[in-house]
């Protein structure tokens, strides 16, 4: 592979919950209000494609599906250092749930081109599924390393170690691959100075910018719209149910000298009854 | 609902009753408890339906694995023996699974495997296959009518009589979402372990053990596991321990162990845990983590020192007693389900926690340590 790797990364935009805005009184989110951020298991992604590259040669490629303000993840990708990105954008796709999510990144992945090594986040902090890595992977026909927390590269074959209960398991695939990365891995390096000044330059300037980051729709990745969107989603979500905060009625001890805080604590656990005599 | 027989068509056609099949786990000939709980759910999803509860098991040499599945509730094992599936891999277990399904007259109903890392490895990629619905990491399951009324695609409007209702907590646990899948069988979900219960063992329960046939292809093998390392079940008696003392990353480094175990030391029939993040420091060996690839506990008390409370450490604590967690920051998740927050650096608090503790024990009392307010 003299002209290195082709690497790919898959990011999602997903509601800020750290933030307030948006968060409707019923648990649900208000998408057009709610703050917006990178899928935060998406940064170990994004850290395991560019290491891939800064180790093993190649390019890497951003991909997203999502509404247009997703294109604010791939310019935080590209300043990270990614060389271009794709969004996949398209009316048709709203409602998608993984299985049809899954077919429209298969589709617009075959459009970007061939990968060695497709890299996606564990899971996501708003659908939390964990299945579209999976997915992506059996429409590609490809093998996989889930729960990843680190690998190497030896010629054609990629040695990786993932999580399994109680322990972990060494295994060695051969490319072309598909790895989720667990969030055991490197976290994100920060943006360079450099990367990022390049990067609000571009975003300044639309035409240039175009080249960067490509806009896709279903009809330019040739993905049947039926087989996407609410049509192509085998689950619905029939209902919903407010389950309040889990727990939620933690007593806080805080504010006081830390002798206070204990003996308050000792005292109402009456920890005293655990004790050896 | 019965006025109007044209919008009412009858649709169970799309999701007909059928078996139940549980697809199990084990790990090194080791049968892993989300299995038994398993079987446990899909035995009452199958008497509800009036169907019969199979349960499919891969693996080498599995000796009396699939008696003691009858024994927890199959009518009917199907094993899959090969010395090349003596471990997990996704791949080859993919085409057994796939294989098998394809072989039948009828898909089962509803398939279901574990939210673990294999079930959640392997789901996705039948569910792909097959183009079916699968549900994620559900806390409830049920079967129950569902009427569609949406216009988008008017040939699935109507009454589905028989539907996997797949519950999951979502939104950071605030929500709860019904997951169906009704417009074709198998309808799939992964549950979280720990969270159904299994049936009590039942040596006099009988069913059938039907070996089914393994063609793996070349392509199957182009990942191989070079090694698979347990070592979760060793030593440290964590699971009967009445009080255990956890802690995590604010601990600072493994020098935190030395004060926790000072803390563990006072009290009765005590144990020292960890999250999985310090333990792959290296801090503390394997056998201390609790947590979804560790041990599940339940002790009257658990102090968690420096842990965030990631939900893979909180489903192998949060059925504890009394949980006093210690966090500098006081939006750290573990408050939402600790009963006792102290906010501070954890190891200020452990020293003095140990100070107080110990004055208590000489007779002194707490308050001649800390004086009145
Ligand atoms: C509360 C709730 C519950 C849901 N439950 C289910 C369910 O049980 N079953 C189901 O099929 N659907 C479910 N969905 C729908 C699901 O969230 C969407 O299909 C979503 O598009 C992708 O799933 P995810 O967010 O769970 O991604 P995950 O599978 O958790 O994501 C894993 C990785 O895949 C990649 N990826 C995922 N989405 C994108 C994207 N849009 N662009 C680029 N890369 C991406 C990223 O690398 C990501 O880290 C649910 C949605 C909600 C809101
Ligand atoms: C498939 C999979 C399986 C996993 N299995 C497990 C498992 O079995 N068990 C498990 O525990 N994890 C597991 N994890 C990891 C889990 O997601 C978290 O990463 C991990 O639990 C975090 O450990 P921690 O709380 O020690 O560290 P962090 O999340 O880094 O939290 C450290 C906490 O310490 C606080 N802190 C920092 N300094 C101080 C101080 N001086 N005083 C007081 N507090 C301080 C911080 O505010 C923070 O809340 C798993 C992950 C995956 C992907």
């Amino acid at each position: 592979m003299s002209s290195g790797l082709n690497i790919f990364v898959l990011v999602k935009q997903v509601p800020d919950q750290g933030s307030k805005a948006g968060i409707n009184p019923d648990g649900t989110i208000d998408r057009a209000k709610a703050k917006r951020m990178l899928n935060p298991f998406d940064r170990f992604a994004l850290q395991a494609a560019l290491h891939a590259k800064k180790n093993y040669g190649g390019k890497v490629s951003a991909i997203s599906m999502g509404p247009p303000p997703a294109v604010e993840i791939l310019l935080e990708c590209l300043e990270h250092g990614v060389d271009d990105a794709y969004l996949l954008s398209d009316r048709r796709l709203a409602a998608s749930d993984t299985l049809a999510t899954a077919f429209a990144l298969f589709k617009t992945v075959a459009h970007v081109g061939k990968p060695d090594l497709v890299f996606c986040g564990l899971q996501t902090t708003d659908g939390d599924t964990a299945q579209v890595g999976p997915q992506l992977a059996e429409r590609m026909g490809l093998p996989q390393i889930t729960y990843c927390e680190d690998f190497s590269i030896e010629g054609n074959k990629v040695h990786g170690r993932r999580i399994i209960e109680g322990g972990y398991q060494k295994v060695v695939s051969e490319m072309p691959l598909l790895i989720t990365v667990a969030n055991s891995y490197h976290p994100l390096e920060y943006k360079s100075f450099r990367g990022a000044w390049r990067v609000q330059r571009l975003a300044r300037n639309e035409e240039e910018l175009k080249k960067y980051i490509h806009t896709v729709d279903l009809d330019l990745v040739g993905a049947d719209p039926e087989r996407t969107g609410l049509k192509g989603s085998p689950t619905i979500v029939a209902a919903t149910e407010k389950v309040g905060e889990i727990g939620g009625n933690c007593r806080m001890h805080e504010g006081q000298s830390i002798d206070h805080l204990v003996k308050d604590v000792v005292k109402e656990t009456n920890l005293a009854q655990f004790m050896t005599v | 609902m019965t006025d109007n027989q044209e919008t009412q068509p009858d649709v169970s056609q799309f999701c007909p009753k059928g078996d139940v099949l549980v697809i199990g786990e084990q790990i090194l000939g080791d049968l892993q408890p989300v299995t038994l709980e398993l079987l446990g759910a899909g035995r009452i999803l199958a008497d509800k339906m009036g169907q019969p509860l199979k349960c499919l098991i891969m693996g080498h040499n599995l000796g009396d694995i699939p008696q003691r599945l009858i024994e927890y509730g199959a009518d009917e094992v199907f094993v899959a023996d090969s010395p090349e599936l003596h471990v997990y891999r996704t791949l080859p277990y993919r085409r057994v699974v796939c294989d098998f399904l394809d072989s039948l007259s009828a898909p089962p109903h509803t398939c279901l495997l574990g939210s673990t890392t294999t079930g959640r490895d392997l789901a996705p990629r039948i569910a792909a296959h097959f183009e079916t619905g699968l549900t994620a990491d559900c806390t409830e399951l049920d079967i129950g009518p569902y009427e569609h009324k949406s216009k988008v695609d008017p040939t699935k409007i109507g009454l589905y009589p028989n539907c996997l209702y797949a519950i999951r907590p979502s939104f950071g646990e605030s929500l709860k979402a019904r997951i169906l899948g009704p417009w074709k069988n198998p309808q799939m979900a992964t549950t979280r372990p720990g969270v159904m219960v299994p049936n009590k063992q039942d040596p006099n329960r009988q069913g059938k053990i039907t070996p089914i046939p393994v063609n793996l292809k070349q392509e199957d093998f182009r990942l191989i596991v070079a090694d698979t390392v347990r070592e979760i079940s060793k030593g440290v008696k964590l699971t009967e321990a009445d009080v255990i003392v956890a802690g995590g990353f604010g601990l600072g480094g493994p020098e935190g162990f030395d004060l926790l175990r000072e803390l563990a030391a006072q009290f009765e029939n005590s144990a020292v845990a960890a999250s999985r993040k310090v333990v792959d420091l290296g801090w503390i060996p394997y056998q201390h983590q609790v947590g979804q690839t560790g041990k599940t506990v339940r002790p009257k008390l658990y102090i968690a020192a420096g842990i965030s409370g990631a939900i893979q450490h909180r489903v192998g604590m949060s059925k504890s007693g009394i949980i006093i967690a210690i966090n500098k920051d006081p939006d750290s998740p573990i408050f939402k389900f600790a009963h006792h927050g102290i906010v501070g650096d954890c190891n200020q608090v452990i020293s003095e926690m140990i100070k107080q503790l110990k004055a208590v024990k000489s007779g002194k009392g707490v308050e001649a340590v800390v004086g009145s307010h």
